[in-house]
């Protein structure tokens, strides 16, 4: 029993997360406390080309599977009401701008940009690159965490709100044409169905998301030591912590907002 | 400009200096240990065990990192390794800290350039290509050139040559060394301060001249 329970491990385990949390929001509230540094031009074409590579260049797959889920999730609850438009309309919109959206989103964004940043930090810092930023005068903290933060967390917002509506539009086009489902009939269910209320917390959740998915990220690049073989696994625990808090967070906005 | 009182460190044995206005210091490590970690408590990358590093009159380990940080806008250092960021291009390589801290924009300093690379040899031809380029495949060599050109722009009060002429051809070294010697008299009225560490090896070859 003492060996299939380690509380050594456990313990190790608590104090690793304690320690990444604590790690996790030192860099948001310093992101934060020097958010001015974007109106440093070359900061602020950090911050560009962030929103370039994590927001425009992942609109393409995010239509693609955008449209691909509406299809799947129309498909399932026609077969399931028959066409009732106004039942389907309500259900996709409470699936998709309710929860799938942010949610989805938010692991493409983690799979495409949480890896990548976490890589990428990585092995500037390996590379002593940050070090050749600070004899240049610029705090590596400016320069690469602040852009990162807010560009991920805007790109994050912006892709939520594309998704979702690719989702709706796109999945409802296709299995009206496929399926003989009156289109309009559907957007009307769909409008009558969403409220304001709604959409912003569905907003507010893709904020949230944004904000964890670009500090665990930048905190694991940040936090790789000296050894190369340590930029996978950054990129590893930056993918696994990201989806942890991304759920964990997801969970608490649902319970407070709807139930 | 930098001063160093009885400063300790692994590699480091009660080292004092001082690099005053318009002075140049040459530096001949043991060892590159020795030469990594002079360099690092300069730039306050590692606390010594014992001393104190001062830069333009204040300790850097008793203040803030980030003070700390804006000292090194007074100072062009080139190092050893050439000292690129490796996701940005060349040109935005060598005008990150001119842009960032004067808030010239690349165009506006493109001629003192080309300027420099033609004293090195380099032709606009050869740049142009260049310019647009990934760092990370380059040659170190190439690298401190283009570390070399960045800290000239900032026409910085203090230079740091971090073993410049290492792994450099008799030729491109002595372009080097006059290039330096010309930009470290051309305004004598600024007393630009200059640090310079030196391999054994490249002593050997400098004199070979």
């Amino acid at each position: 029993m003492a060996q299939i329970i380690n509380i050594k491990k456990i313990g190790e385990g608590i104090t690793n997360s304690a320690k990444s949390i604590k790690g996790c929001y030192a860099l948001l509230h310093y992101s934060f406390k020097h958010i001015s540094m974007l109106y440093t031009a070359p900061i602020r074409t950090v911050l560009y080309k962030q929103m370039y590579f994590t927001g425009i260049e992942a609109l393409s797959k995010m239509t693609i599977i955008g449209t691909l889920i509406g299809l799947v999730i129309i498909t399932q609850v026609t077969n399931l009401v028959g066409s009732n438009a106004e039942l389907t309309g309500k259900i996709l919109a409470w699936t998709v701008v309710r929860e799938l959206g942010p949610l989805l989103a938010a692991i493409i964004i983690i799979a495409r940009s949480g890896t990548a940043i976490a890589s990428e930090l990585g092995s500037m810092k390996v590379n002593k690159e940050m070090e050749n930023l600070r004899v240049m005068g610029i705090d590596p903290m400016d320069y690469l965490l602040i852009p990162r933060i807010f560009g991920i967390t805007l790109s994050v917002f912006v892709i939520t709100f594309y998704f979702q509506i690719t989702a709706v539009a796109g999945g409802l086009a296709i299995t009206s044409i496929l399926k003989d489902i009156p289109f309009l009939q559907h957007i009307k269910g769909i409008f009558t169905a969403l409220s304001f209320f709604e959409i912003a917390v569905s907003l507010l959740k893709s904020l949230v998301f944004g904000v964890l998915i670009s500090t665990v990220s930048c905190y694991q690049g940040f936090n790789v030591k000296s050894s190369i073989t340590e930029i996978p696994q950054a990129a590893t625990r930056a993918v696994m912590q990201s989806l942890f808090f991304v759920f964990i967070f997801d969970g608490i906005i649902t319970l407070i907002s709807y139930v | 400009m930098i001063k160093l009182e009885e400063v300790t460190t692994e590699h480091l044995n009660s080292l004092s200096l001082e690099v005053k206005e318009g002075s140049a210091c040459k530096i001949i490590p043991d060892s590159d240990g020795e030469r990594k970690s002079l360099l690092d408590t300069i730039s306050g990358l590692q606390k010594p065990a014992g001393g104190s590093v001062f830069l333009f009159g204040t300790e850097i380990y008793s203040i803030p990192e980030k003070e700390c940080i804006s000292f090194f806008k007074r100072i062009g250092v080139v190092r050893a390794s050439g000292g690129t960021i490796s996701n940005i291009k060349v040109w935005e390589n060598i005008t990150l800290p001119v842009w960032y801290h004067l808030g010239k924009k690349p165009a506006e300093v493109e001629g003192r350039i080309i300027e420099i690379f033609e004293q090195l040899g380099i032709s606009t031809s050869y740049l142009s290509g260049y310019m647009g380029k990934l760092p990370g495949p380059l040659p170190v060599q190439e690298k401190k050139i283009i570390a070399l050109v960045r800290a000239m722009l900032m026409e910085p009060e203090l230079m740091i040559y971090d073993s410049l002429f290492e792994g450099m051809s008799p030729e491109m070294a002595k372009k080097l060394t006059a290039l330096t010697e010309n930009f470290h008299a051309e305004k004598p009225s600024f007393q630009r301060g200059c640090l310079r560490t030196i391999e054994r090896m490249e002593t050997l070859k400098l004199h070979s001249f």
